[in-house]
Protein backbone atom coordinates (compact mmCIF):
# COMPACT_ATOMS: atom_id res chain seq x y z
CA UNK A 1 0.00 0.00 0.00
CA UNK A 2 1.35 3.47 -1.23
CA UNK A 3 1.09 6.24 1.47
CA UNK A 4 2.57 8.46 4.44
CA UNK A 5 3.24 7.79 7.30
CA UNK A 6 0.95 10.05 9.53
CA UNK A 7 1.59 10.90 13.18
CA UNK A 8 -1.83 10.33 14.93
CA UNK A 9 -1.00 11.04 19.05
CA UNK A 10 0.98 10.19 21.59
CA UNK A 11 0.90 6.33 22.76
CA UNK A 12 0.59 7.79 26.03
CA UNK A 13 -2.75 9.27 25.21
CA UNK A 14 -3.78 5.71 23.45
CA UNK A 15 -3.29 3.62 26.22
CA UNK A 16 -4.63 6.46 28.51
CA UNK A 17 -8.07 6.34 26.16
CA UNK A 18 -7.87 3.02 24.96
CA UNK A 19 -8.17 4.76 21.36
CA UNK A 20 -6.58 7.71 19.59
CA UNK A 21 -9.07 9.06 16.85
CA UNK A 22 -7.48 11.64 14.12
CA UNK A 23 -8.16 13.07 10.29
CA UNK A 24 -5.66 11.30 7.81
CA UNK A 25 -5.98 12.42 4.29
CA UNK A 26 -9.04 13.98 4.70
CA UNK A 27 -10.52 10.68 6.78
CA UNK A 28 -11.10 9.71 10.16
CA UNK A 29 -8.65 7.04 11.48
CA UNK A 30 -9.09 5.13 14.82
CA UNK A 31 -5.95 3.61 16.25
CA UNK A 32 -7.00 1.14 19.17
CA UNK A 33 -5.03 -1.73 21.18
CA UNK A 34 -5.90 -5.00 20.39
CA UNK A 35 -5.65 -6.66 23.72
CA UNK A 36 -5.47 -10.23 22.39
CA UNK A 37 -2.20 -9.50 19.96
CA UNK A 38 -0.79 -7.17 22.29
CA UNK A 39 -0.89 -4.78 19.26
CA UNK A 40 -1.93 -1.96 17.71
CA UNK A 41 -4.30 -1.89 15.09
CA UNK A 42 -5.75 1.13 12.65
CA UNK A 43 -9.20 1.09 11.24
CA UNK A 44 -11.09 3.62 9.50
CA UNK A 45 -13.90 5.16 11.42
CA UNK A 46 -16.90 4.67 9.67
CA UNK A 47 -18.97 1.68 10.00
CA UNK A 48 -19.86 0.46 6.08
CA UNK A 49 -22.99 -0.31 7.79
CA UNK A 50 -25.13 2.56 8.78
CA UNK A 51 -21.86 5.23 9.39
CA UNK A 52 -21.39 4.93 12.73
CA UNK A 53 -17.93 5.81 14.60
CA UNK A 54 -16.65 1.89 14.43
CA UNK A 55 -13.86 3.35 16.61
CA UNK A 56 -16.07 3.79 19.54
CA UNK A 57 -16.21 0.16 19.47
CA UNK A 58 -14.75 -2.67 21.45
CA UNK A 59 -11.75 -4.98 20.27
CA UNK A 60 -12.32 -8.51 21.92
CA UNK A 61 -11.86 -12.06 21.20
CA UNK A 62 -14.77 -12.83 18.64
CA UNK A 63 -17.12 -16.01 20.79
CA UNK A 64 -17.38 -18.84 18.51
CA UNK A 65 -19.47 -22.48 19.92
CA UNK A 66 -20.80 -25.73 19.44
CA UNK A 67 -24.84 -25.64 20.12
CA UNK A 68 -24.56 -25.13 23.86
CA UNK A 69 -21.61 -24.25 24.94
CA UNK A 70 -19.13 -20.89 24.32
CA UNK A 71 -15.64 -20.29 23.44
CA UNK A 72 -13.48 -17.54 22.53
CA UNK A 73 -11.89 -18.06 19.21
CA UNK A 74 -8.20 -15.95 19.47
CA UNK A 75 -9.47 -14.04 16.72
CA UNK A 76 -9.74 -10.36 17.79
CA UNK A 77 -13.00 -8.74 16.13
CA UNK A 78 -14.11 -4.34 16.18
CA UNK A 79 -17.84 -4.71 17.34
CA UNK A 80 -19.68 -1.35 16.19
CA UNK A 81 -21.13 0.45 18.72
CA UNK A 82 -24.15 1.29 16.95
CA UNK A 83 -25.59 -2.27 15.77
CA UNK A 84 -23.04 -4.46 16.90
CA UNK A 85 -21.54 -6.07 13.95
CA UNK A 86 -18.14 -7.63 14.23
CA UNK A 87 -15.09 -6.70 11.74
CA UNK A 88 -11.87 -8.65 11.64
CA UNK A 89 -9.07 -6.05 12.93
CA UNK A 90 -6.68 -7.58 10.03
CA UNK A 91 -8.83 -8.08 7.35
CA UNK A 92 -11.19 -5.55 8.08
CA UNK A 93 -13.57 -7.78 6.75
CA UNK A 94 -17.46 -7.63 8.40
CA UNK A 95 -17.83 -11.38 9.91
CA UNK A 96 -21.52 -11.03 10.07
CA UNK A 97 -21.96 -9.90 6.44
CA UNK A 98 -18.81 -10.13 4.67
CA UNK A 99 -19.99 -8.25 1.49
CA UNK A 100 -18.91 -5.63 3.88
CA UNK A 101 -15.62 -4.19 4.57
CA UNK A 102 -13.27 -1.21 6.82
CA UNK A 103 -10.43 0.30 5.29
CA UNK A 104 -7.38 -0.74 7.90
CA UNK A 105 -3.99 1.00 7.81
CA UNK A 106 -0.32 -0.04 8.80
CA UNK A 107 0.56 1.26 12.06
CA UNK A 108 3.98 1.30 14.24
CA UNK A 109 5.21 3.65 17.26
CA UNK A 110 8.00 5.56 16.87
CA UNK A 111 10.00 7.84 19.54
CA UNK A 112 6.46 7.51 21.62
CA UNK A 113 4.41 8.54 18.76
CA UNK A 114 1.63 7.05 16.67
CA UNK A 115 2.18 6.33 13.41
CA UNK A 116 -0.56 5.07 10.47
CA UNK A 117 -0.04 5.11 7.43
CA UNK A 118 -2.24 5.86 4.58
CA UNK B 1 -68.30 -32.28 -11.65
CA UNK B 2 -66.27 -31.32 -14.85
CA UNK B 3 -64.08 -29.27 -13.11
CA UNK B 4 -62.92 -31.94 -10.73
CA UNK B 5 -62.15 -34.04 -13.39
CA UNK B 6 -59.64 -31.34 -14.87
CA UNK B 7 -57.93 -31.67 -12.43
CA UNK B 8 -57.52 -35.42 -12.00
CA UNK B 9 -55.86 -35.06 -15.57
CA UNK B 10 -53.80 -32.37 -14.88
CA UNK B 11 -52.17 -33.30 -11.54
CA UNK B 12 -52.07 -37.37 -12.58
CA UNK B 13 -48.85 -36.65 -15.26
CA UNK B 14 -46.98 -35.02 -11.88
CA UNK B 15 -47.50 -37.68 -9.31
CA UNK B 16 -49.34 -35.34 -6.83
CA UNK B 17 -48.06 -35.66 -3.06
CA UNK B 18 -50.93 -34.52 -0.84
CA UNK B 19 -48.32 -33.90 2.67
CA UNK B 20 -51.60 -33.02 5.15
CA UNK B 21 -54.57 -35.28 4.87
CA UNK B 22 -56.72 -35.88 8.51
CA UNK B 23 -58.11 -38.71 9.39
CA UNK B 24 -61.25 -39.51 11.73
CA UNK B 25 -62.42 -43.00 13.27
CA UNK B 26 -64.61 -44.51 15.90
CA UNK B 27 -63.51 -43.77 18.94
CA UNK B 28 -63.64 -47.61 20.03
CA UNK B 29 -61.80 -48.51 17.19
CA UNK B 30 -58.89 -46.67 18.66
CA UNK B 31 -59.25 -47.55 22.19
CA UNK B 32 -58.98 -51.14 20.82
CA UNK B 33 -55.40 -50.19 20.90
CA UNK B 34 -55.01 -49.26 24.88
CA UNK B 35 -54.49 -51.99 27.34
CA UNK B 36 -58.33 -52.64 29.06
CA UNK B 37 -56.22 -51.46 32.36
CA UNK B 38 -56.38 -48.07 30.74
CA UNK B 39 -59.44 -47.96 28.23
CA UNK B 40 -62.11 -47.21 30.90
CA UNK B 41 -60.52 -44.05 31.93
CA UNK B 42 -60.40 -42.87 28.34
CA UNK B 43 -63.55 -43.96 27.65
CA UNK B 44 -65.09 -41.74 30.29
CA UNK B 45 -63.16 -38.67 30.00
CA UNK B 46 -65.13 -37.69 26.62
CA UNK B 47 -63.23 -36.59 23.22
CA UNK B 48 -61.18 -39.83 24.14
CA UNK B 49 -59.13 -37.96 27.20
CA UNK B 50 -57.45 -35.50 24.65
CA UNK B 51 -58.05 -31.89 25.93
CA UNK B 52 -60.65 -29.72 23.85
CA UNK B 53 -60.01 -25.88 22.36
CA UNK B 54 -60.99 -23.31 24.31
CA UNK B 55 -63.32 -21.77 20.93
CA UNK B 56 -64.53 -23.69 18.16
CA UNK B 57 -64.73 -23.03 14.40
CA UNK B 58 -68.03 -21.44 13.73
CA UNK B 59 -69.97 -23.16 11.37
CA UNK B 60 -68.05 -26.26 11.93
CA UNK B 61 -64.51 -28.03 11.50
CA UNK B 62 -65.05 -29.84 8.31
CA UNK B 63 -66.00 -29.31 4.51
CA UNK B 64 -69.88 -29.67 4.54
CA UNK B 65 -69.94 -32.03 1.94
CA UNK B 66 -67.00 -34.01 3.30
CA UNK B 67 -68.50 -37.36 3.15
CA UNK B 68 -67.56 -38.47 6.75
CA UNK B 69 -69.16 -35.47 8.34
CA UNK B 70 -72.49 -36.52 6.61
CA UNK B 71 -72.42 -39.48 8.11
CA UNK B 72 -72.41 -41.84 5.43
CA UNK B 73 -69.00 -43.52 6.16
CA UNK B 74 -70.35 -44.84 9.69
CA UNK B 75 -67.90 -42.21 11.42
CA UNK B 76 -64.59 -43.80 9.80
CA UNK B 77 -63.17 -40.95 7.05
CA UNK B 78 -61.73 -44.02 5.50
CA UNK B 79 -63.57 -44.47 2.53
CA UNK B 80 -64.68 -40.75 1.99
CA UNK B 81 -61.09 -40.26 1.97
CA UNK B 82 -60.11 -42.57 -0.72
CA UNK B 83 -63.18 -41.05 -3.09
CA UNK B 84 -63.33 -37.38 -2.25
CA UNK B 85 -59.47 -36.94 -1.71
CA UNK B 86 -57.48 -39.91 -3.50
CA UNK B 87 -59.56 -40.56 -6.82
CA UNK B 88 -61.80 -37.19 -7.18
CA UNK B 89 -58.53 -35.00 -6.83
CA UNK B 90 -55.73 -37.21 -8.34
CA UNK B 91 -53.82 -37.36 -5.35
CA UNK B 92 -51.22 -40.28 -5.77
CA UNK B 93 -49.86 -40.22 -2.07
CA UNK B 94 -51.12 -39.00 0.90
CA UNK B 95 -49.42 -38.46 4.08
CA UNK B 96 -51.71 -39.49 6.94
CA UNK B 97 -51.42 -36.15 9.67
CA UNK B 98 -53.52 -37.82 12.19
CA UNK B 99 -56.00 -35.42 13.93
CA UNK B 100 -57.26 -36.77 17.54
CA UNK B 101 -53.39 -37.80 17.66
CA UNK B 102 -51.97 -34.52 17.04
CA UNK B 103 -53.08 -33.83 20.54
CA UNK B 104 -51.60 -36.58 22.36
CA UNK B 105 -48.87 -33.74 23.51
CA UNK B 106 -50.96 -31.79 24.56
CA UNK B 107 -52.02 -34.01 27.57
CA UNK B 108 -51.29 -33.48 30.96
CA UNK B 109 -50.84 -36.97 32.03
CA UNK B 110 -47.53 -38.32 30.23
CA UNK B 111 -48.85 -41.91 30.83
CA UNK B 112 -51.77 -41.77 29.34
CA UNK B 113 -50.44 -39.88 26.51
CA UNK B 114 -47.34 -42.64 26.03
CA UNK B 115 -50.66 -45.10 25.76
CA UNK B 116 -52.71 -42.65 23.16
CA UNK B 117 -49.62 -42.14 21.06
CA UNK B 118 -49.54 -46.31 20.53
CA UNK B 119 -52.55 -46.93 20.15
CA UNK B 120 -53.22 -44.23 17.42
CA UNK B 121 -49.90 -45.48 16.00
CA UNK B 122 -51.41 -48.80 15.90
CA UNK B 123 -54.97 -47.66 14.24
CA UNK B 124 -53.49 -45.73 11.80
CA UNK B 125 -51.28 -48.80 10.76
CA UNK B 126 -54.20 -51.13 10.59
CA UNK B 127 -57.57 -48.80 9.56
CA UNK B 128 -55.50 -46.89 6.83
CA UNK B 129 -51.99 -48.10 5.80
CA UNK B 130 -52.98 -51.91 5.93
CA UNK B 131 -56.33 -50.76 3.91
CA UNK B 132 -55.14 -48.52 1.07
CA UNK B 133 -51.70 -48.33 -0.29
CA UNK B 134 -51.93 -44.28 -1.44
CA UNK B 135 -51.63 -43.75 1.52
CA UNK B 136 -48.44 -42.82 3.99
CA UNK B 137 -48.35 -42.63 8.05
CA UNK B 138 -47.21 -40.21 10.80
CA UNK B 139 -45.81 -41.30 14.01
CA UNK B 140 -47.38 -39.42 16.96
CA UNK B 141 -45.67 -38.93 19.76
CA UNK B 142 -46.08 -37.65 23.37
CA UNK B 143 -43.70 -34.60 23.22
CA UNK B 144 -44.01 -33.33 26.71
CA UNK B 145 -42.34 -36.61 27.77
CA UNK B 146 -39.27 -36.70 25.01
CA UNK B 147 -37.98 -39.88 25.81
CA UNK B 148 -40.99 -41.65 25.95
CA UNK B 149 -41.62 -39.74 22.62
CA UNK B 150 -38.05 -41.05 21.58
CA UNK B 151 -38.59 -44.64 21.87
CA UNK B 152 -42.31 -44.47 19.88
CA UNK B 153 -40.07 -42.56 17.09
CA UNK B 154 -38.11 -45.87 16.98
CA UNK B 155 -40.89 -48.41 17.36
CA UNK B 156 -42.44 -47.15 14.69
CA UNK B 157 -39.91 -46.26 12.25
CA UNK B 158 -39.34 -50.38 12.13
CA UNK B 159 -42.34 -50.05 9.47
CA UNK B 160 -41.39 -48.38 6.51
CA UNK B 161 -44.68 -46.91 5.91
CA UNK B 162 -44.46 -43.96 8.11
CA UNK B 163 -42.69 -41.43 6.49
CA UNK B 164 -41.92 -38.76 9.41
CA UNK B 165 -42.65 -37.50 13.10
CA UNK B 166 -45.64 -35.49 13.72
CA UNK B 167 -45.24 -32.69 16.53
CA UNK B 168 -48.21 -30.20 16.99
CA UNK B 169 -47.51 -26.16 17.16
CA UNK B 170 -48.89 -26.17 20.64
CA UNK B 171 -46.06 -26.73 23.27
CA UNK B 172 -44.55 -26.10 26.92
CA UNK B 173 -41.63 -24.72 25.25
CA UNK B 174 -40.65 -24.34 21.81
CA UNK B 175 -38.92 -27.42 19.75
CA UNK B 176 -35.41 -26.30 19.68
CA UNK B 177 -35.38 -26.10 23.54
CA UNK B 178 -32.54 -29.05 24.70
CA UNK B 179 -35.64 -30.56 26.80
CA UNK B 180 -37.23 -32.38 23.06
CA UNK B 181 -33.26 -33.90 22.00
CA UNK B 182 -34.03 -37.00 22.07
CA UNK B 183 -37.04 -36.47 19.75
CA UNK B 184 -34.78 -35.15 17.03
CA UNK B 185 -32.13 -37.35 17.60
CA UNK B 186 -34.21 -40.03 17.13
CA UNK B 187 -35.88 -38.91 14.21
CA UNK B 188 -32.30 -38.11 12.89
CA UNK B 189 -31.53 -42.26 13.65
CA UNK B 190 -34.17 -43.34 11.93
CA UNK B 191 -33.71 -40.91 8.64
CA UNK B 192 -37.59 -39.46 9.18
CA UNK B 193 -38.33 -35.73 8.93
CA UNK B 194 -40.18 -33.80 11.79
CA UNK B 195 -43.22 -32.29 10.40
CA UNK B 196 -44.69 -29.90 13.04
CA UNK B 197 -48.47 -28.92 12.44
CA UNK B 198 -49.91 -25.76 13.67
CA UNK B 199 -52.58 -26.43 16.54
CA UNK B 200 -53.12 -26.69 19.76
CA UNK B 201 -51.62 -23.37 21.13
CA UNK B 202 -53.57 -22.62 25.15
CA UNK B 203 -54.98 -26.42 24.51
CA UNK B 204 -53.83 -28.83 27.01
CA UNK B 205 -50.13 -27.57 28.84
CA UNK B 206 -49.41 -26.01 25.60
CA UNK B 207 -48.62 -22.08 25.94
CA UNK B 208 -51.32 -19.57 24.63
CA UNK B 209 -50.28 -17.98 21.02
CA UNK B 210 -48.38 -14.85 21.45
CA UNK B 211 -47.21 -13.18 24.30
CA UNK B 212 -50.36 -10.84 24.28
CA UNK B 213 -52.79 -13.23 26.09
CA UNK B 214 -55.56 -15.20 25.40
CA UNK B 215 -57.56 -14.40 22.24
CA UNK B 216 -61.56 -14.25 22.44
CA UNK B 217 -61.74 -15.72 18.65
CA UNK B 218 -61.43 -18.79 16.89
CA UNK B 219 -60.81 -16.39 13.88
CA UNK B 220 -57.77 -14.59 16.04
CA UNK B 221 -56.59 -18.25 16.99
CA UNK B 222 -56.33 -19.06 13.59
CA UNK B 223 -54.67 -16.39 12.06
CA UNK B 224 -51.90 -16.17 14.56
CA UNK B 225 -52.39 -18.54 17.21
CA UNK B 226 -51.33 -21.64 14.25
CA UNK B 227 -48.89 -19.17 12.43
CA UNK B 228 -47.38 -18.03 15.85
CA UNK B 229 -46.25 -22.03 16.92
CA UNK B 230 -44.93 -22.62 13.22
CA UNK B 231 -43.06 -19.05 13.46
CA UNK B 232 -41.81 -19.84 16.98
CA UNK B 233 -40.78 -23.47 16.75
CA UNK B 234 -38.93 -22.11 13.56
CA UNK B 235 -36.98 -19.39 15.02
CA UNK B 236 -36.13 -21.39 18.47
CA UNK B 237 -34.89 -24.74 16.30
CA UNK B 238 -32.54 -22.42 13.99
CA UNK B 239 -31.18 -20.55 17.55
CA UNK B 240 -30.72 -23.38 19.12
CA UNK B 241 -28.66 -25.09 16.10
CA UNK B 242 -30.96 -27.86 15.64
CA UNK B 243 -29.38 -28.57 12.03
CA UNK B 244 -25.77 -28.18 13.28
CA UNK B 245 -26.30 -30.79 16.09
CA UNK B 246 -27.92 -33.08 13.52
CA UNK B 247 -26.78 -32.07 10.06
CA UNK B 248 -29.39 -34.76 7.99
CA UNK B 249 -32.20 -33.57 10.26
CA UNK B 250 -35.23 -32.22 7.56
CA UNK B 251 -38.24 -30.27 9.04
CA UNK B 252 -41.89 -29.72 7.47
CA UNK B 253 -43.78 -26.65 8.95
CA UNK B 254 -46.89 -27.38 8.53
CA UNK B 255 -50.35 -25.18 8.43
CA UNK B 256 -48.98 -22.06 9.48
CA UNK B 257 -49.27 -20.19 6.24
CA UNK B 258 -45.99 -18.65 4.37
CA UNK B 259 -46.45 -15.43 3.58
CA UNK B 260 -44.64 -13.87 6.98
CA UNK B 261 -41.54 -16.60 6.39
CA UNK B 262 -39.33 -13.44 4.45
CA UNK B 263 -40.29 -11.30 7.24
CA UNK B 264 -39.26 -13.41 9.86
CA UNK B 265 -36.13 -14.66 8.46
CA UNK B 266 -34.81 -11.39 7.32
CA UNK B 267 -35.43 -10.10 10.89
CA UNK B 268 -33.53 -13.15 12.54
CA UNK B 269 -30.85 -12.39 9.78
CA UNK B 270 -30.62 -8.78 10.60
CA UNK B 271 -30.45 -9.48 14.37
CA UNK B 272 -28.19 -12.23 14.09
CA UNK B 273 -25.68 -10.52 12.65
CA UNK B 274 -25.85 -8.12 16.39
CA UNK B 275 -26.63 -10.95 18.81
CA UNK B 276 -24.65 -13.68 17.46
CA UNK B 277 -22.39 -14.09 20.49
CA UNK B 278 -26.01 -15.20 22.39
CA UNK B 279 -25.74 -18.31 19.84
CA UNK B 280 -22.30 -17.99 18.59
CA UNK B 281 -22.72 -21.97 17.28
CA UNK B 282 -24.74 -20.07 13.86
CA UNK B 283 -21.54 -19.46 11.72
CA UNK B 284 -23.54 -18.49 8.89
CA UNK B 285 -27.03 -16.18 8.26
CA UNK B 286 -29.64 -18.64 9.69
CA UNK B 287 -31.69 -18.31 6.70
CA UNK B 288 -29.16 -20.26 4.91
CA UNK B 289 -30.24 -23.38 7.08
CA UNK B 290 -34.10 -22.89 6.16
CA UNK B 291 -33.05 -23.40 2.55
CA UNK B 292 -31.27 -26.84 3.37
CA UNK B 293 -33.06 -28.16 5.93
CA UNK B 294 -36.77 -26.63 6.55
CA UNK B 295 -39.84 -27.03 3.95
CA UNK B 296 -43.27 -25.84 4.21
CA UNK B 297 -47.12 -26.54 3.23
CA UNK B 298 -48.78 -24.64 1.15
CA UNK B 299 -52.50 -24.80 2.82
CA UNK B 300 -53.71 -22.36 3.68
CA UNK B 301 -51.31 -20.36 1.40
CA UNK B 302 -53.04 -16.90 1.84
CA UNK B 303 -54.84 -15.01 -0.64
CA UNK B 304 -53.23 -12.12 -1.49
CA UNK B 305 -55.92 -9.66 -3.29
CA UNK B 306 -54.37 -9.73 -6.67
CA UNK B 307 -50.29 -9.79 -5.02
CA UNK B 308 -49.77 -13.44 -5.93
CA UNK B 309 -46.75 -12.01 -7.70
CA UNK B 310 -45.75 -10.38 -5.51
CA UNK B 311 -45.97 -12.83 -2.85
CA UNK B 312 -44.14 -15.75 -5.33
CA UNK B 313 -41.08 -12.88 -5.61
CA UNK B 314 -41.07 -12.74 -1.78
CA UNK B 315 -41.12 -16.40 -1.53
CA UNK B 316 -38.24 -16.58 -4.53
CA UNK B 317 -35.74 -14.25 -2.22
CA UNK B 318 -35.90 -17.16 0.90
CA UNK B 319 -35.83 -20.59 -1.39
CA UNK B 320 -39.18 -21.02 -3.44
CA UNK B 321 -40.18 -23.28 -4.92
CA UNK B 322 -37.68 -25.47 -2.86
CA UNK B 323 -38.84 -24.97 0.24
CA UNK B 324 -43.06 -25.62 -0.68
CA UNK B 325 -44.60 -29.01 -0.28
CA UNK B 326 -47.95 -29.11 -1.54
CA UNK B 327 -50.96 -30.34 1.09
CA UNK B 328 -54.35 -30.45 0.95
CA UNK B 329 -55.68 -30.30 4.69
CA UNK B 330 -59.15 -32.58 3.38
CA UNK B 331 -61.00 -32.97 4.96
CA UNK B 332 -60.99 -29.58 6.91
CA UNK B 333 -63.29 -26.37 5.92
CA UNK B 334 -59.99 -24.63 4.61
CA UNK B 335 -58.75 -27.14 2.51
CA UNK B 336 -57.04 -26.10 -1.09
CA UNK B 337 -58.26 -28.06 -4.36
CA UNK B 338 -54.83 -28.86 -5.84
CA UNK B 339 -56.67 -27.84 -8.99
CA UNK B 340 -57.02 -24.22 -7.43
CA UNK B 341 -53.06 -24.31 -6.32
CA UNK B 342 -51.99 -25.60 -9.82
CA UNK B 343 -53.83 -22.20 -11.19
CA UNK B 344 -52.18 -19.66 -8.71
CA UNK B 345 -48.89 -21.59 -8.80
CA UNK B 346 -46.31 -20.19 -11.32
CA UNK B 347 -45.83 -22.82 -14.10
CA UNK B 348 -42.26 -23.15 -13.30
CA UNK B 349 -43.01 -24.33 -9.84
CA UNK B 350 -45.69 -26.60 -10.10
CA UNK B 351 -43.83 -29.64 -10.46
CA UNK B 352 -41.66 -29.27 -7.46
CA UNK B 353 -44.21 -27.76 -5.15
CA UNK B 354 -47.10 -30.81 -6.48
CA UNK B 355 -44.30 -33.36 -6.27
CA UNK B 356 -40.65 -33.58 -5.99
CA UNK B 357 -40.27 -31.54 -2.82
CA UNK B 358 -42.11 -33.98 -0.69
CA UNK B 359 -40.66 -37.00 -2.70
CA UNK B 360 -37.25 -35.41 -1.63
CA UNK B 361 -37.99 -34.98 1.75
CA UNK B 362 -39.48 -38.52 2.27
CA UNK B 363 -36.74 -40.45 0.61
CA UNK B 364 -37.53 -44.15 -0.55
CA UNK B 365 -40.06 -44.43 2.19
CA UNK B 366 -42.44 -42.68 -0.21
CA UNK B 367 -42.06 -44.35 -3.12
CA UNK B 368 -42.94 -47.67 -1.91
CA UNK B 369 -46.64 -46.22 -2.09
CA UNK B 370 -46.54 -45.85 -5.79
CA UNK B 371 -45.05 -49.91 -6.33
Amino acid sequence: MSGEWHDVGSLGELERDGRVIASVGGREVGVLLDPVGDRLVAVRNRCPHQGGPLCAGVVSERIRGRPGTYDLERQSVLRCPWHGWEFDVESGICRDDPRMRVAVYPVKVDNGRVLVKA
Amino acid sequence: MERKQAATRRTADVGLIDCDVHIYGVDEEILSHVDPAERDWFRLQGGVGLPGYPFGHPTGWFRHDSEYELGTRDGNSLEATQHQLLDAFGVDVGVLTASYGLAVSLMTSTYRAETFARAHNEWVREQWLDQEPRFRGSIVCPAQEPRAAAAEIRRMAEDDRFVQVLLIGGSERPYGDPRYLPIFEAASECGLPVAIHSGGEAVGVAAPPGGAGMPSFYIEWHTLGAAGSIMAHLVSLLCHGAFDRFPTLKVLLMEGGVAWLPGILWRLDTNWRALRSEIPWLERKPSEAVREHVKFTTQPLEHTDGHDKLLFEMLEAVGAPDILCFASDYPHWDSDDPAFMLRRLPEAWRETVMHSNAAALYGPRLALATA
